[in-house]
């Protein structure tokens, strides 16, 4: 085994063996305030791992491939690859992990099951990272089941929902049938059904493409020619089949309810899960999926059916986009808020990804680099309103200017994490959405204005929704019952590290100039037409900043507060109908078959057949004389007849 | 040889163990099932250096040889039925020692009783599964019937005579279809033998006896009325060995049969493809209504074994997925009827769904445990994830991709999700939730250990290089009995 080897060992293990120790600990309070440190200490190996790659292992094929038998002949091997998104995507996985770990060890303090919660959030990260780096298909299915019992895991944390802190939606509020609020198991269970639902067909379809390639990993199969073998419908249903679990795993439109009742878990749950990394997960392997795919280079052979589920990804995700921040813009619990905004990010992630069949290579890093700014920005924001949960004891937004002066540092990464996140000129993010400007523009010859449009109105709300955030919470909200404002030192460390990173990659991206950067985004944010946008972004932003609430519009906003009634699908219409079907399969089924063999019909015909049978068992000579004389009549009578017919 | 003297261990230990103190009694039997467990280790390491058959004895015509049959495809089932009866053992001391006091017994003198019959039970199917001749394998199934039976009417729950007979009659009904089927192949003149190397053909009537046999012992759909009695009222250490290695075998002599001559799935695939489905969906959704916590997981079994039937029809790739199904399933549900056994034991008989809810509080290692069951059921991060997917390879070798196809793929794809709804569905509502009670109960170390180690070597059989070691070997078996693309290495 070679060195490389170790440094994925390293990197992959490190933080489940460092959180087996804790999780063994759990009856012992002593060990359980201390081992969190060693599991950090796992996930920090992870972040030199993941670095000591970034700078000193090959980028390009088919050196950065590195492949070690699993299972021989079958093409279900350990392969991982270090290409441009692994590498970049792996520091940003381990060092967010590493962040909100560090932001955590304040956070989870005193929790009533710290070694549950370890043991995941490790096992989570190791996940994460198995996904980023895998190059075969199926070792990436493993990180991703990982992904989503990590999930259900952490969402769940708090199962004993004794604590209405840890609900989502107003308790007892009823709207029709419904009660619209859930508890943390609520959340975990429904987390995991809903994953479950895209990742069955996920698994199909990398079996059809293991049956129809004869290879699994990414980077090798002939993605073309795959294609043409199967055909239109093959293709079609293949890369559906596919998409769901990146559909569900990401909460795009109509799988978004899970991710806000995934608000129920601990907030460093919510950040590092739920917005910077494992929902991302599905935009992520979208965009290396296309990556290889390369569909525009796919323009010259005939790929029936490529073209239509491109179009369908496209407008998935923008339609996505827009839904979370309408729900968004409504809501006014904090993590909610900010898990619909994450929904709406994703969306356009998906979105930019898509358009590369039409625009090329370009929109596919628009995509991954959008991925990285929000990754960091919405970490940040979460780890704050953490914060502000526990100083507050609410989930809510609440907070005026006067509670914003007394928590200064906070109040500061807020305003950094959202202005560099919307889009705003010339802060990081305004030179990745005017390359998405540009990209959606490509699509006016093919498609129509339909998706700039979208786009445009998508992050004009978003900024409202992310303007609304900070206004409420720092500036013109009402004033918290509870104030608890001192302490929390790891926890505005872990902020602090957090949001630093978007300056730091706002220099990368504009001042250093990496030629791994495209230099687009810099054409791309000196145009006018982006520059218009970011303007509209700013006034959008201004606005909502000085009227967080309009409230002539307040039934408008509980419309998107319930998230359209989405929920209704989820929590109404679904389980009825399978718990109509179970009790069908109940009590008619199962009770008729238990009737028919077990309990009634057959022990009562065997029954009735032994009492015939007895009833002859009189004692009584007459009886039995007279049955043999019958007999010996009936032979009689039948010989009889026989001897006529011969 | 030397295989034959570990397997041997287990049936000494029948008649030993009962001479026991109830705690020696169980270390025997426990290391009686984990000995021979690292020798087939050992075996599925060394690939082809151990022997593949040991020859016992010679019976005239049309019996033929006798003699234990040493290929992948047993190590597989045999590894599982060691590990599991190992740890079950473990897990049975403190379970059947308060079961006794409970049913107001000696509990000395009814140990040595009921550690006899278990070891019988465990060691019967152990040599089932290694059986080279259809009859030898026919006594060992009777076997395992009357030993479970026994187990249950002596120490079941409620109306468990009754139960018992329920069991009995049922499973004899199968025996007996099964038999008939096995004595017509036996007199075929193409064959004239029972020894499964020699069996060359199995003709439609034969198939079909051994085929319905199977199906009652499975079993789907129809005849799975008896299996919820039976795995609710039985004591939970039979339980936990009834439903994960007993019902499955059926699935183990099918697929020998199968491996013999396919031509009888090829016939009908599309009706029993069908059937299996159905009886599987069907299973899957009963499973929410339950309220009794074993009953639960006993239509949760049956919900599985559809899988196994499904992999039945699917090819080779469906085969290697039927064995993997049978691990997975025999670890996971081991782990919850163990569990739900823990629960019984700690909580006075609690069986009751209805009445549990947040008991992760005051067992938290059984809840935990339960988890790791219910992602074998499911497949997540364990061997079952393999299983799943080489079904579902052999749906797409099967069907292929296409519109006419989605009519086998979205079922089958519906039926893998139920599992992980039931049981997160189960999860939540059992362990999470208000808690009545969150004082934390101390309890023995027997009821959760045996379960985390079956529990992980459940995820190691995932990895390599477990994995590595023990799939190729038995897609070698089954390729070469299929006859497709040659010998793999």
């Amino acid at each position: 085994m070679n060195y490389e080897w170790i440094i994925f060992l390293l990197l992959f293990l490190a933080p489940v063996v460092s959180s087996i120790p804790i999780a063994l600990t759990y009856k012992s309070k002593e060990w359980t305030e201390k081992l969190p440190y060693l599991s950090v200490f796992g996930i920090f190996v992870s972040v030199l791992m993941s670095l000591y790659i970034f700078f000193s292992f090959p980028e390009n094929l088919p050196a950065c491939r590195f492949s070690y038998s699993w299972i021989p002949g079958t093409g279900i091997d350990i392969v991982l690859i270090t290409d441009y998104l692994s590498r970049y995507m792996g520091v940003i996985t381990a060092v967010i992990a590493f962040f909100i770990a560090v932001y955590g060890l304040d956070y989870m303090r005193g929790d009533y099951r710290p070694s549950w919660y370890w043991f995941f959030f490790n096992l989570f990260t190791a996940s994460m990272l198995l996904v980023v780096y895998s190059d075969n298909l199926f070792l990436l299915f493993v990180g991703w089941e990982g992904l989503g019992a990590a999930s259900w895991g952490l969402i769940g944390h708090w199962f004993r929902d004794d604590d209405e802190i840890a609900y989502v939606g107003v308790p007892k509020r009823k709207v029709g049938p419904l009660e619209l609020s859930w508890p943390p198991s609520f959340g975990g269970w429904r987390a995991i059904s809903t994953i479950r639902f895209g990742d069955v067909p996920m698994f199909f379809a990398i079996a059809a493409i293991w049956v129809f390639a004869g290879n699994l990993n990414i980077s090798e199969i002939e993605w073309g020619t795959l294609f043409v073998t199967i055909g239109y419908a093959g293709t079609i249903i293949l890369l559906l089949c596919f998409l769901i679990g990146l559909f569900t795993k990401s909460a795009q439109v109509p799988f978004s309810e899970w991710l806000m009742t995934a608000m129920t878990g601990p907030t460093t749950v919510s950040a590092l899960l739920h917005s910077a990394t494992m929902v991302a997960a599905g935009a992520f392997v979208f965009i290396k999926l296309t990556w290889y795919i390369e569909p525009w280079e796919l323009a010259h052979i005939p790929v029936p059916g490529l073209e239509h589920v491109y179009i369908f990804v496209l407008f998935v995700g923008l339609i996505s986009g827009l839904y979370g921040a309408l729900s968004g813009s409504g809501m006014l619990e904090r993590k909610v808020l900010l898990a619909a905004s994450t929904m709406s990010s994703i969306g356009l992630m998906f979105a930019a990804a898509a358009a590369s069949f039409w625009v090329g290579h370009f929109a596919l890093l628009v995509a991954f680099w959008y991925m990285a700014v929000h990754a960091f920005a919405k970490a940040s924001l979460f780890l704050v309103s953490g914060h502000l949960i526990h100083a507050t004891h609410s989930r809510f937004l609440c907070g005026g200017l006067e509670f914003g002066k007394r928590m200064k540092t906070p109040f500061i990464v807020t305003i950094i994490a959202t202005t560099f996140l919307v889009g705003i000129p010339p802060l990081t993010a305004y030179w990745v959405k005017s390359g998405m400007d540009e990209v959606m523009e490509h699509l006016i010859h093919p498609l129509g204005l339909i998706p700039l449009i979208l786009l445009i109105l998508t992050s004009l709300v978003y900024a409202g929704i992310m303007a609304k955030f900070l206004s409420l919470n720092f500036i013109k909200g009402e004033k918290p019952h509870h104030e608890h404002v001192e302490g929390g030192g790891l926890m505005k460390l872990g902020y602090l590290m957090m949001v630093s990173v978007l300056i730091y990659i706002l220099f990368y991206l504009v001042l250093f100039r990496k030629e791994e950067i495209p230099h687009e985004f810099i054409s791309a944010g000196g145009l006018l037409t982006s520059f218009g946008v970011g303007i509209a972004i700013l006034a959008c932003y201004c606005i909502a900043l000085y009227k967080p609430r309009i409230s002539a519009l307040s039934k408008l906003g509980t419309f998107f507060n319930d998230r359209m009634y989405l929920p209704f699908v989820n929590d109404y219409i679904l389980p009825k109908t399978g718990f109509f079907v179970s009790h069908l399969v109940q009590d008619y089924g199962n009770r008729g078959i238990d009737g028919f063999f077990n309990t009634k019909v057959m022990p009562g015909l065997f029954e009735r057949i032994s009492k015939g049978i007895r009833t002859i068992q009189t004692g009584y000579l007459t009886n039995y004389v007279k049955i043999v004389l019958g007999l010996v009549m009936i032979f009689l009578v039948i010989a009889s007849i026989g001897g006529m017919w011969i | 040889m030397i295989m034959l003297y570990f397997l041997l261990l287990p049936l000494i230990a029948v008649f030993i163990a009962p001479l026991l103190t109830p705690k020696r009694a169980t270390y025997l039997s426990s290391a009686a099932f984990i000995i021979p467990f690292f020798s087939i280790l050992y075996c599925i390491f060394k690939g082809n250096g151990c022997p593949s058959e040991i020859h016992i004895m010679n019976f005239s015509a049309p019996i033929g040889e006798i003699y234990l049959n040493f290929d992948f495809i047993s190590h597989a089932f045999g590894l599982t039925i060691c590990a599991v009866s190992a740890m079950v053992a473990l897990f049975a001391l403190p379970y059947m020692k308060h079961r006794f006091e409970e049913m107001k017994r000696n509990v000395k003198s009814e140990f040595r009783k009921y550690i006899f019959l278990y070891d019988l039970y465990a060691v019967s199917m152990l040599w089932l599964v290694y059986s080279g001749n259809l009859i030898l394998l026919y006594i060992f199934l009777e076997l395992t019937l009357i030993t479970a039976f026994l187990l249950i009417y002596s120490y079941g729950y409620g109306n468990r005579k009754w139960v018992g007979l329920l069991y009995l009659i049922w499973c004899a009904v199968a025996g007996v279809l099964t038999l008939a089927g096995f004595i017509i192949i036996a007199l075929d003149p193409l064959n004239n033998t029972l020894a499964l190397k020699g069996i060359t053909t199995v003709g439609m009537l034969a198939w079909a006896f051994i085929f319905v046999g199977m199906l009652i012992e499975l079993p789907v759909l129809g005849p799975h009325v008896w299996l919820p009695w039976a795995h609710a009222e039985a004591p939970t250490p039979v339980s936990a060995l009834l439903s994960p290695l007993t019902v499955g075998l059926a699935g183990y002599v099918l697929l020998r049969i199968a491996l013999i001559d396919y031509s009888f799935i090829t016939t009908y695939r599309m009706p029993i493809l069908a059937y299996a489905i159905f009886s599987s969906i069907y299973a899957g959704f009963s499973v929410f209504t339950q309220t009794d916590f074993k009953r639960l997981l006993a239509y949760s079994t049956v919900s599985q074994m559809g899988y196994i039937l499904v992999a039945l029809c699917l090819g080779p790739f469906g085969l290697i997925g039927l064995v993997i199904q049978y691990m997975s399933h025999a670890f996971g549900k081991s782990i919850l009827f163990s569990s739900a056994g823990g629960i019984i034991a700690v909580h006075h008989g609690l069986r009751d769904i209805n009445k549990m809810g947040g008991l992760h509080d005051s067992i938290p290692t059984i809840s935990n445990a339960a988890v790791v069951g219910f992602l074998n059921l499911g497949g997540i991060l364990t061997i079952g994830m393999l299983g799943e997917f080489f079904i579902l390879r052999g749906v797409v070798d099967t069907f292929g991709v296409n519109t006419m196809s989605l009519a086998i793929i979205l079922p089958v794809i519906f039926m893998f999700m139920l599992s992980v709804w039931y049981g997160f569905y189960t999860i939540r509502k059992v362990f999470y939730g208000k808690p009545k009670d969150t004082k934390r109960l101390e309890i023995s170390r027997y009821f959760y250990v045996p379960l985390f180690i079956i529990g992980i070597l459940s995820v190691l059989l995932l990895f390599p290089p477990l994995s590595t070691a023990l799939i190729p070997g038995l897609k070698a078996v089954i390729w070469t009995f299929m006859g497709v693309g040659g010998v793999m290495p």
